[in-house]
Formats: structure tokens, C-alpha cells, sequence
């Protein structure tokens, strides 16, 4: 293929799932807020309504968990895989290269997450959008094209144009999609992925007119001591961000557990977060107005700053836990303002120096809780700088993210997304050829064609196969196929020829079955005896085929090379 | 077209009894007065009069729906035509105050355009049709700050760095977006945080702190004449009105332009006025593009008809390019806020009560204090 050809065709197929990422994202943010409206969860559907108090109350109370329970409803009817997905499912399906689970499962996932978030719960809308990008990246990787790892590259695009489009921020998109998804920084996806980010700002900028997404004023770092204070602010952020981590996860295994049918799972965790709605109205949905008030000071007083970040990491868990679709991002953003402004607050009060005000704490609190969270310390930072459009803020936070990050590395792991990740089986922390060679299955290499004979044959029998044959080894089974033993040339040799093969048969200490995987294999290779393991189905123990050590060799070694080409193509 | 034609056949009925004008009971249209009414009255008034033969009243009023509800509690009216805000336009209309406005009316635009493409988007509304944009701003008296000038909202609710008596109206109109403005809300987030009781409760804080130097005022023409007279320092007002004032007056008031609030005026027929046809007529006369335009020159306050504002010339006495004088000119739209009037008329109440119980409670600022 020429160089030429490549590059024209993956700049079209960038621009235009960039292009159709983009509308997507903007139509999913748009029919959410519709939602939103109608259902009377927006501050401004519900000022409307201010005369009809009881009306207002009964909204709250009943919109999240009858949402819930549609949404419970359509995952378990709708979707092969029952549950809402996410960027977790991009990561492994890029990581592993494997396919994305079906269109279909991800339109009702998306739709699910539109009615999540509509009805108010306490969920995030950049996940959804994430994977809405990442659906049609899927779509356009599964053309024949002649062109090596587009799927990858693919999916690259579609999540870089969501999240430029989402935050109005083209630079953090490309960041992101290699930060997150692709995970190395080879030129054949760079080019592609900026190309469908950029795509997706102009769609964002010139044919919706959107504003940014978040305008604060901050004049600048008064003191340079307060690096100090955004440190261990960064720090403070990393232990809320286990902890809330730790109660999404914890909140999925005690959803499994309740033994409730899933369809009614998330109607609970919307029932809870009505009941609370109606005290702290400001825990539903993005909560882009309690945002705002946390960058003012004086609109919450610290108790009520305290309980909020309580609520929201408590109602949040319990959403995702519970099964209804949408992110965390956005919830870890506001948990994350809204600490930020209590530490501020509480600075202020506890230590008697100067300080640059709350805005720049907020901020700082906001990304360095969000952060660790999805795993992207990169894109956090450069969010700030786009959103804001602030250098000496984005320093200042950049000091915060770093910080919560190394903590959160140490004490949790990379991210969220890494940690349903491996409860899913697959452990990126082993990179990502460990991850595909936990994957590799190892039956789809073994060898068919290998010496072999019946436990009841004799010696003097195998002696004269073996002649005809290459092999070192014979294998033996019993009259149903199952594997007995193996027979070394030298145990041929050397023992009586009328001895039958199934009482001189070595049984060999590595045995695999259909479900071992490369990587398992490699484990083992060190106890190899022989040329070759046999490989026996689980069931009853036939011997299927025959492993040799040099097959095991040549997959992990298929692997190994493939990836590094991928990751570094030019274009 | 067959409502057109319709109208065609009325007017030309109308016309030859244009001789008869003096038995004729004479149109009652409803304004606010000041050099609004007087440019209302060379633009369109007057001319009126001249070219349909029918006499003119002009009763006047400050805004609101209460005047009307007290004239229609009886069924029926001898206002003929209102000039009201775009919000007031919508509340009457659900409340059945005003009667169904039918944009067949309107004249098509010299050039052929059709009304309705030549109008701003959402100026035809169901019960009145959106004549001009106006804007309200903050001005402040140049003889109270000889060194130093306010120059945005936040600076307003300064009485330290700014001090001096401010005007207000004495309703929950502007400050409350204004008062959010000096938090650095964004403007697109003004309406959605003011929805919120946090939202509130901060507006009203922040007025608390020039609740001491507040003057109220009521009448439109108050403001400008507070300014004048050096009663207050900086005053709420309408953009229209200040110009007056400066033009016309040689007031030395200057307007801040940070955190304008634009709205709309419109024109609209009370449901029982007792002479509905002569008042489509009028409509239709003021909202020609040479009237509108006329008016502007006089007044700068922007005509809602593209074709109207291509039409704008210089202010008669004084030469002041008067397009570069309306609130909606380019070079001020930056910081510009447009009035939600569907947010308006739907907390009206709300922001009745709140505004009230905030005059009342005088204490907890005191013990603030």
C-alpha cells in the first residue's frame, strides 16, 4: 500500500467520524438536557414551577427512580450484555484488539445513559459520550481497507472528537485517546486522531456556536508558598478519590450480591438519590450550577461543602454501582470542586497567611480528584488550560494533579477504568502484551499431527512408529481418546519390547487445556518435558492436540512484534 | 393573503372617511411617557394622525400588568394599543389579557421582503408583534467620579472604591442578574443559577451590602433626572433615556455599558379594546420600516425589522450616528445580557416575594452591620 493511499484515506475516514462523533456527542448532550427540562430536573424547569411546590417535590422523589427502572428495564430486555457501557470497553477492546461489543448493545447503552442522566442521576455524561465516539470509530475500523491496526486508530478518532466536542477542548481530546485508550503515541494514530479532534472543534465552534464550557477569572498565584498548599491539596484529593473509587467498586460487587433481578437495581439507587434531592437539590444530575457556586465564596458555608462531597461520592457509587448508565468524570469534577472549595474555606480559616482566593482551589481540587479517577493526568491538565484558558491556574492545578496522581497510583492503581478492567480479567497493569497474551488462547496453536498410540500397544509397536517418524515423543491414550502419558525415545529404547506403552508412559507434569493462554503456557514453560504438552479438553480429558515449546515461543513472540509495529507506525 | 386582501378592503374603506375623523373617538395608546413618548409621538403619532385622520391619546403608565387587569375588570377598555415589554406581552397573552396578534397586519418590507422574514427571529409573538429592543444599563454621574470611572457591574456594588447613592428600581428586575454578574457567573449561566435558591440568596446578599445607598425609583424618567440633579451617583436606567438626558439635557452621564440587559418591546392589542380595527391600523402604521427607523433616529432604542435598521440616519438636532448609538451595536454586544422574558414571566411571583421580604428584613443586615 503507498504511503499516499494511507494518508488520504485515514485523513477522510478521521474527518468524518470526527464529524459524526461530534454531532453525536452534541445530540446526547442536547436530548439529555431535553430531558432534563421536561422532567423537572433542571434548576430552571423547576423555578418555573415554584407555585406547585408539592408538584416540584413529587419530581424529585419520582423522576430518578421510575428513570431508574426504565433504564434498569431496557439494559436487561435490549442489550446481549446487560449492562451500561462504557470507556472501560473501549480501553479493552483497543488494548486487547478485540471487537467493541455489538452496534446495537451500545445504542441502547447510549440511550440508557440519555434517560440516566435526564432523570437526574448522580452520573457522569462524559463516559456515554466517550463511547458514543468510540461506536463509530468501531464502525469505520471494520471497513477492508487494506490498512493495518485501523481499528485501534479508529476508536482513537471517535473518543478524541467526543471529548474535543464535550469539553470544547480539541487539545485534551488527542490528548485523552492516547492517554487513555490508545495508550502509545505511534505517528499513524497521532495524525488521524488530531486531525478527527480538530474535526470536532470546528463542528463544536463553528455550526453550534458553543461556549466554552467552563469561564472562570483568576488573576494569578499571589504567594509561592500556596505550590505548597496545591500539593497537599493534591494529596488530600487522592485519598477522596480512592475512597470513592473504592465505593463504586464496592457498590457493584454488594449490587451482585443483593440478588435483586437487575432491572430494579438502578430504580433503588434512583429512589435514593430523590430522597436525598430533596434536601441538597444540587446532588442530581451534573450539577453544573453547584459547580459554579463552589468557584464563589460564600455560597455554601464549609458544613454544607462537607456533607455535598459526602452525598455525592455516596449517591454516585450507588448510581454506577446500581446499574445506571452514565460516567463518573463529571461527579469526581463536582466532588472535586466542591472539596477544593471546602479546603479552601477551611485555609482560610485555620491558617492565618494570604491566599489567591477560592476560585484557584477549587480548581485545583476539581482536577486533582478527577484525575486519578480516569486515569489521565495529561488531559486533566490541559482540560484546565483549555477550558480556562488561564496559565497561571493550569500551573497551579498542575501541581495538584501531579501530586494526587503518584498517590493514587501507589494506593489504588492506574484508574477506575483499570480496575473494572481487571475485575473483567484483564490486567493492564502487566502491559498490554500481558493483557493479550492472558487472552491468546493457546488451543488456537497447537499441533494436530503428532505421534501417537494406544496404552495398550507394546513397545515393540511404538519402537516401529516412531522410525517413520521426527518426533522425540509419542503420546498415549486410552481406548476413549484421554491422555495416559508420554513416551520418551529413550524410554522406548531402552525398555522391554513386549511392555505395554501405557505402563512405561510418563505422565507430563504441564498439561493445558483448551481454556489455557499463552501467557499461562509461558509460566510453564520451564517444567517442559519432552518436545511437546499435551493439550486435553477440560471436559474429559481427550487429548486434543499437542503444544511444542517452539509454538509457545512463536505466539508470544507474533504478539510481541505486532504490537511494537503498531505502536510505532509512521503514517 | 385572503386576511391581506381583507385588511386591503378595510383600509380603503377607511380612508375616504378620513374627512369624518373629527367624530371619530380617538385611539388611546398606552406608554411610558418622557423622550420614549416624545419619539414615539414625532415618529409615529403624529404622522398617524396627519395620514389616517384619527385622533391619538396617549395615556401613561410604568410597565406591568396591573393597569390593565384594573381596566379590563370589567370586560372592557378604551386602551386601544399597548406599548409593553416583551415579557409582560407573554404573561398577558396566557392570562387572555391581550387578544391574538395576527402578523397578516404587518407591511412587507419595501423591498418585498414578507414581515415575517424581515423581522428579528422571535419578534412575532402569539398575542403582540416585538417592536424594539431597549436596553438597561447602569449610569453613573461624571461630576461624582472626577479621577477614577466605574467601568464594570462589580463596581457598582463597590461603594468603597465608588461611592455615592445608587438608583434602583424598585423591583426585582436587573439587580438580581446583576448582582450575580459582580460574582463572575458567566452570562449564560446567569438564568440557571438565579433558578436556584443558592442563587438567590447570594443576589440578595450582595445587595445588602449598598442596601444603605440605595434610592428606589419608579418612573422611567426618574434615573436620569437623579443623575442630573447629582442626587445619586450611579443609577439604574434605560439606555434611551440616559442618551436623552446627555443629548438633550447636557447631562454629564455616562452610560457603563458591562452587563447591559437587553429586552424587548412590543405593541399589543388589550382583548376588549373598543376599537380593534383602527388599532390593527396603527400597528401596522408604526411598525412600517421608514417609521421605525424614524423613531430610532431620535431615540436609540434598535427597530426589531432588519430593513429598519438599514435605515437609521444621524440624530436630528445633535448629528450623532444613531446606529452606532442602539444597545444592539456591535461593539457592545460583548458583555451584553438578553433578558430572559420566558424566565420573567414565569417567576414574577417569586421574585415579588423574595424582593419583598428582603425590603422587609432590614435586621439581618444591620446585624451584619
Amino acid at each position: 500500500m503507498s504511503p499516499f493511499y494511507r494518508i488520504v484515506v485515514l485523513t477522510l475516514i478521521s474527518i468524518s467520524i470526527g464529524a459524526l462523533a461530534a454531532f453525536a456527542a452534541i445530540g446526547f448532550v442536547d436530548a439529555a438536557a431535553w430531558v432534563n427540562d421536561r422532567l423537572l430536573v433542571a434548576p430552571r424547569a423547576r423555578v418555573l414551577y415554584q407555585d406547585r411546590p408539592l408538584l416540584v417535590a413529587a419530581a424529585t422523589i419520582l423522576v430518578p427512580p421510575l428513570g431508574g427502572l426504565f433504564v434498569g428495564l431496557a439494559l436487561w430486555r435490549l442489550s446481549a450484555r446487560k449492562r451500561p457501557l462504557g470507556p472501560a470497553d473501549a480501553i479493552v477492546s483497543v488494548q486487547t484488539r478485540t471487537p467493541l461489543p455489538s452496534f446495537r448493545d451500545g445504542l441502547v447503552s447510549t440511550g440508557a445513559a440519555i434517560v440516566s442522566l435526564g432523570c437526574g442521576a448522580s452520573v457522569g455524561q462524559y463516559g456515554p459520550m466517550v463511547y458514543l465516539g468510540a461506536m463509530f470509530g468501531e464502525l469505520a475500523g471494520r471497513l477492508k481497507l487494506g490498512i493495518a491496526h485501523l481499528q485501534g486508530v479508529c476508536i482513537g478518532c471517535g473518543v478524541a472528537a467526543a471529548i474535543s466536542t464535550a469539553f470544547n477542548a480539541p487539545i485534551a481530546g488527542l490528548v485523552f485517546a492516547h492517554e487513555v485508550i490508545l495508550r502509545h503515541y505511534s505517528l499513524r494514530a497521532f495524525a488521524p486522531t488530531t486531525v478527527a479532534s480538530a474535526t470536532g472543534y470546528v463542528v463544536a465552534n463553528v455550526f453550534f456556536q458553543r461556549e466554552p464550557l467552563f469561564v472562570v477569572t483568576f488573576g494569578g498565584v499571589e504567594h509561592s508558598f500556596e505550590f505548597l498548599l496545591f500539593a497537599l491539596e493534591g494529596v488530600l484529593c487522592a485519598f477522596v478519590a480512592i475512597g470513592f473509587m473504592r465505593l463504586v467498586l464496592y457498590c457493584g460487587r454488594l449490587a451482585q450480591a443483593t440478588r435483586l433481578p437487575q432491572a430494579v437495581r438502578p430504580m433503588l439507587a434512583g429512589l435514593a438519590v430523590g430522597l436525598v434531592a430533596l434536601e441538597l437539590p444540587e446532588v442530581m444530575g451534573i450539577g453544573a450550577e453547584a459547580l459554579r457556586f463552589a468557584t464563589i465564596e460564600g455560597a455554601f458555608s464549609p458544613v454544607e461543602l462537607a456533607v455535598l462531597v459526602v452525598a455525592k461520592i455516596a449517591l454516585t457509587a450507588l448510581c454506577i454501582g446500581f446499574g445506571f448508565s452514565g460516567g463518573v468524570f463529571s461527579p469526581a469534577l463536582l466532588i472535586g470542586i466542591l472539596f477544593g472549595a471546602l479546603f479552601g474555606t477551611l485555609l482560610s480559616l485555620v491558617v492565618p497567611l494570604a491566599s489567591s482566593g477560592l476560585v484557584v482551589y477549587a480548581i485545583c481540587g476539581m482536577m486533582a480528584l478527577a484525575s486519578p479517577v480516569i486515569g489521565a493526568p495529561l488531559t486533566t491538565i490541559v482540560i484546565v488550560f483549555e477550558l480556562t484558558r488561564n496559565y497561571a491556574l493550569t500551573v497551579a492545578a498542575m501541581v495538584s494533579v501531579v501530586f494526587a496522581n503518584l498517590v493514587a497510583f501507589r494506593l489504588f492503581g492506574r484508574s477506575l477504568f483499570d480496575a473494572q478492567i481487571l475485575a473483567r480479567g484483564y490486567d493492564l497493569a502487566l502491559g498490554r502484551d500481558g493483557a493479550m497474551l492472558a487472552h491468546a488462547r493457546l488451543a488456537d496453536h497447537m499441533v494436530v499431527d503428532f505421534p501417537v498410540c494406544r496404552a495398550e500397544a507394546t513397545m515393540g509397536t511404538v519402537r516401529r512408529n516412531m522410525r517413520e517418524r521426527d518426533w522425540e515423543s509419542t503420546f498415549v491414550t486410552d481406548e476413549a481418546g484421554r491422555y495416559v502419558g508420554t513416551l520418551a525415545t529413550r524410554d522406548v529404547l531402552e525398555s522391554d519390547p513386549g511392555r505395554s506403552a501405557g505402563e512405561a508412559a510418563v505422565r507430563c507434569p504441564v498439561v493445558f487445556d483448551e481454556t489455557t493462554s499463552i501467557r499461562e503456557a509461558m509460566d510453564s514453560l520451564k517444567n517442559f518435558v519432552g518436545d511437546a504438552a499435551p493439550l486435553v479438553a477440560s471436559s474429559d480429558g481427550r487429548l486434543l492436540g499437542v503444544v511444542p515449546e517452539a509454538v509457545v515461543i512463536g505466539a508470544y513472540l507474533d504478539i510481541s512484534n505486532e504490537l511494537r509495529r503498531e505502536e510505532n507506525e509512521s503514517a | 393573503m385572503n386576511r391581506l386582501e381583507r385588511f386591503a378592503m378595510v383600509l380603503c374603506l377607511v380612508s375616504p372617511l378620513a374627512a369624518q375623523a373629527e367624530e371619530r373617538e380617538a385611539l388611546t395608546v398606552v406608554s411610558w411617557g418622557g423622550a420614549y413618548e416624545e419619539s414615539q409621538r414625532i415618529a409615529y403619532f403624529d404622522p398617524f394622525e396627519r395620514a389616517v385622520g384619527a385622533r391619538i391619546a396617549v395615556e401613561r403608565y410604568n410597565g406591568g400588568l396591573n393597569g390593565l387587569r384594573a381596566e379590563l375588570a370589567d370586560g372592557e377598555t378604551d386602551w386601544d394599543v399597548i406599548d409593553l415589554l416583551s415579557t409582560d406581552a407573554r404573561t398577558g397573552c396566557r392570562e387572555g389579557l391581550l387578544a391574538p396578534f395576527d402578523p397578516a397586519i404587518l407591511a412587507p418590507a419595501p423591498d418585498g421582503t414578507p414581515a415575517e422574514r424581515d423581522f428579528i427571529d422571535g419578534a412575532l409573538l402569539s398575542c403582540a408583534v416585538v417592536q424594539l429592543v431597549f436596553s438597561t444599563v447602569i449610569a453613573y454621574d461624571e461630576r461624582a467620579y472626577p479621577g477614577e470611572k466605574p467601568q464594570s457591574v462589580a463596581d457598582f456594588f463597590d461603594v468603597e472604591r465608588f461611592p455615592g447613592k445608587r438608583a434602583l428600581k424598585k423591583a426585582p428586575e436587573a439587580m438580581l442578574e446583576w448582582a450575580l454578574l459582580s460574582y463572575g457567573v458567566p452570562r449564560s449561566q446567569i438564568y440557571d443559577l438565579l433558578s436556584t435558591q443558592r442563587g438567590m440568596d447570594l443576589a440578595f446578599r450582595r445587595l445588602d451590602a449598598i442596601r444603605d445607598h440605595i434610592v428606589w425609583w419608579e418612573d422611567a424618567a426618574t434615573p436620569a433626572a437623579l443623575l442630573t440633579s447629582g442626587e445619586v451617583a450611579m443609577a439604574s436606567g434605560y439606555n434611551g433615556r440616559f442618551f436623552d438626558a446627555r443629548i438633550s439635557g447636557n447631562a454629564p452621564i455616562s452610560i457603563i455599558w458591562d452587563g447591559q440587559l437587553l429586552d424587548y418591546n412590543a405593541w399589543a392589542i388589550p382583548s376588549g379594546a373598543d376599537q380593534p380595527d383602527l388599532a390593527k391600523e396603527f400597528i401596522r402604521f408604526a411598525t412600517r420600516p421608514d417609521r421605525m427607523a424614524a423613531q430610532a433616529r431620535h431615540i436609540p432604542y434598535g427597530p426589531s425589522r432588519r430593513s429598519a435598521r438599514r435605515r437609521i440616519g444621524f440624530h436630528p438636532e445633535t448629528l450623532t450616528p444613531m446606529r452606532e448609538q442602539l444597545p444592539t451595536a456591535e461593539h457592545r454586544m460583548g458583555t451584553a445580557i438578553w433578558q430572559d422574558s420566558e424566565w420573567y414571566a414565569r417567576t414574577a411571583r417569586l421574585r415579588r416575594r423574595l424582593f419583598k421580604a428582603w425590603l422587609e428584613d432590614d435586621s439581618t443586615s444591620a446585624a451584619q452591620r
